[in-house]
């Protein structure tokens, strides 16, 4: 959890160089070979699956790769626990929750983060909160929540904010504290006045490291709100693969986590998709 | 009408406040007089942080004199502004734009973006050598064709006033001198008033008409030196005997403070 939290800096420090990175580029010059070599980890690893599934012999401690696809595919159309939700209604349920939740946060971090990046006296006020408040796994808060605010959706939506929000506002801070300010008075002195300024050369030049912690909120996200689904909810992912491990269904429980591996990689994508949309020098 | 200058800069004095409260205040500036004419390429040559940049930020209206006035064509400079072309050290391209967008970024920023602006870009993207690179990335470019670029952008403004800073300072001397060409051969065609700060002597003899050798700090002017080279001035003529006296005078000068 620490090391999730931790994670911010480090990456941004690293994403934040944007000199044209020599590192990137043979990533694009070998495209093929690199997904190639990626499906074959992939490939290996259900190999490994198979076998040792065989070896053990018993589906309840490993089900096998076929009969946790064949689960997988049944439970899409089929409700869990009978009367409730489709293993896919349960996946819309917890993205939606992310969604709400992380939106939210990102726009509440960005906000606070660009006024403390713009206001000494809002920064120092906050600086010593936040330093306090990001250390702490958001996970510890959950029984908390539950006692003020029951188990309705009111703090599954605050639980992923308090995952969320601490990041954004450090990603935002330090991605507006390096925007060099003769790239500002560039703009300044070609015409741009003072608000056009912060808007075209300061928040734009800001925007790449933001979105990687948005990328990074997004891990998050999930962290927060397949936890407090798996204590205190009637659906989602988290109380999906919680109640059928109960009931000793180890392919629903592997089907539910592969669930939020494939949700995870579309958002993330789209968030890298984004990044490069952001930034010329990462394509 | 009486020519104005293009530039004068009197009396000014500029501090920068410790960082604790008892530590003294720097005095960067004390006392600076300086005139420019219209038309005039100006050195600024001077010890490390004797306030070069300083004075150019003033000029380019990103800081004011405490005490003193800096006019530009007769009017107190107030704030940063199109009138005044900056160009840094480092060629400070906005590297999400391509390098037509970098260009285009001032006017459409003085929402003046017409045919006429595209057409004058794309113009000026020729006359710096950079028309096949126009839909390129900043990333995409050399450190010379930044800084080319980086002419262009300002250029499109068309500017009375061009400020540089150690401008090719961060360039390798094959492009530095393919720089100092390309900015002589600019200068002889537009005549754009030019301040230039610069480390080095020799640079400073071969482009400026004035060099101003500054004092260490507190920033004072130590001694005006005219350049009266013939122009168009070429890089051959850094070997004549003339330019060798003068680089000396200069040298002399800017050991005359050290002493
Ligand atoms: N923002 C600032 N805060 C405090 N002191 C400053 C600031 N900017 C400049 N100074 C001080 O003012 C003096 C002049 O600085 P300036 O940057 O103008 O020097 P310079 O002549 O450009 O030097 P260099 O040739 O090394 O670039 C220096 O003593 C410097 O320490
Ligand atoms: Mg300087």
């Amino acid at each position: 959890m620490t090391t999730q939290l931790d994670a911010p800096d480090r990456f941004l420090v690293g994403s934040h160089a944007g000199e044209p990175s020599d590192a990137a580029r043979p990533a694009r010059v070998v495209p093929w070979r690199r997904l190639g070599y990626g499906l074959l980890g992939v490939v290996l690893a259900a190999a490994l699956w198979e076998l040792v599934a065989a070896i053990l012999d018993d589906p309840v401690t490993l089900p096998s790769v076929q009969a946790t696809v064949h689960t997988f595919r049944e439970y899409l159309s089929t409700s869990y626990p009978a009367g409730g939700r489709t293993l896919f209604g349960h996946a819309m349920v917890s993205a939606a929750r992310i969604l709400a939740g992380w939106t939210a946060g990102v726009v509440a971090g960005i906000v606070i983060g660009g006024v403390m990046a713009s206001l000494r006296p809002v920064r120092f006020l906050l600086d010593p909160l936040i330093e306090i408040t990001r250390p702490l796994p958001p996970l510890a808060f959950i029984p908390l929540f539950i006692v003020w605010f029951g188990i309705g959706e009111l703090p599954k939506f605050l639980l992923i904010l308090v995952g969320v929000v601490p990041i954004m506002i450090i990603a935002t801070v330090s991605a507006l504290d390096t925007v060099p300010t003769e790239l500002i008075q560039a703009g300044r002195s070609l015409g741009a006045s003072p608000v056009w300024a912060l808007v075209t050369v300061r928040l734009r030049a800001a925007l790449p490291p933001i979105i990687t912690g948005m990328r990074i909120a997004m891990g998050g996200a999930w962290t927060s709100i397949v936890a407090v689904e798996l204590i205190a909810a009637t659906s989602g992912l988290g109380y999906l693969i919680n109640n059928a491990g109960v009931n000793l269904q180890t392919p629903l429980v592997i089907s539910g986590i592969l669930a939020i591996s494939v949700l995870g990689i579309v958002f993330d994508g789209l968030l890298r998709l984004l990044h490069r949309l952001a930034d010329p020098a990462s394509r | 009408m009486t020519t104005q200058p293009a530039v004068q800069i009197s009396g000014v004095h500029k501090r920068f406040s410790g960082r604790t409260r008892r530590s003294p205040a720097r005095v960067a500036l004390d006392g600076f007089d300086l005139t420019v004419r219209p038309g005039e390429f100006l050195c600024l040559l001077g010890p490390s942080g004797c306030g070069k940049s300083t004075l150019l930020n003033m000029l380019a209206g990103f800081s004011l004199p405490d005490e003193g006035s800096v006019l530009v064509d007769g009017e107190p400079v107030t704030g940063p502004g199109p009138d005044r072309g900056v160009l840094f050290q480092t060629p400070m391209l906005f590297p999400w734009l391509t390098t037509r967008d970098n260009v285009l970024y001032g006017p459409r920023a003085r929402h003046r973006l017409d045919a006429q602006a595209r057409e004058r870009a794309d113009a000026l993207l020729a006359s710096v050598g950079l028309a096949d690179s126009a839909d390129a990335f900043p990333h995409q470019l050399s450190g010379g064709m930044r800084h080319r670029a980086a002419f262009a952008r300002v250029l499109v403004n068309r500017p009375r006033l061009l400020l540089m800073d150690e401008p090719f300072g961060a360039l390798d001397a094959i492009s530095r001198v393919a720089m100092q060409r390309f900015l002589l051969e600019l200068w002889e065609r537009d005549r754009i008033t030019i301040v230039f700060v610069t480390h080095d002597v020799e640079e400073a003899a071969l482009l400026g008409d004035r060099v101003c050798v500054m004092t260490g700090s507190p920033g004072r002017t130590r001694a005006l030196i005219d350049i009266d080279l013939p122009r168009p001035r070429r890089l051959q003529d850094t070997e004549t005997l003339e330019f060798v006296r003068l680089k000396r005078r200069i040298r002399e000068a800017l050991e005359a403070e050290a002493a």
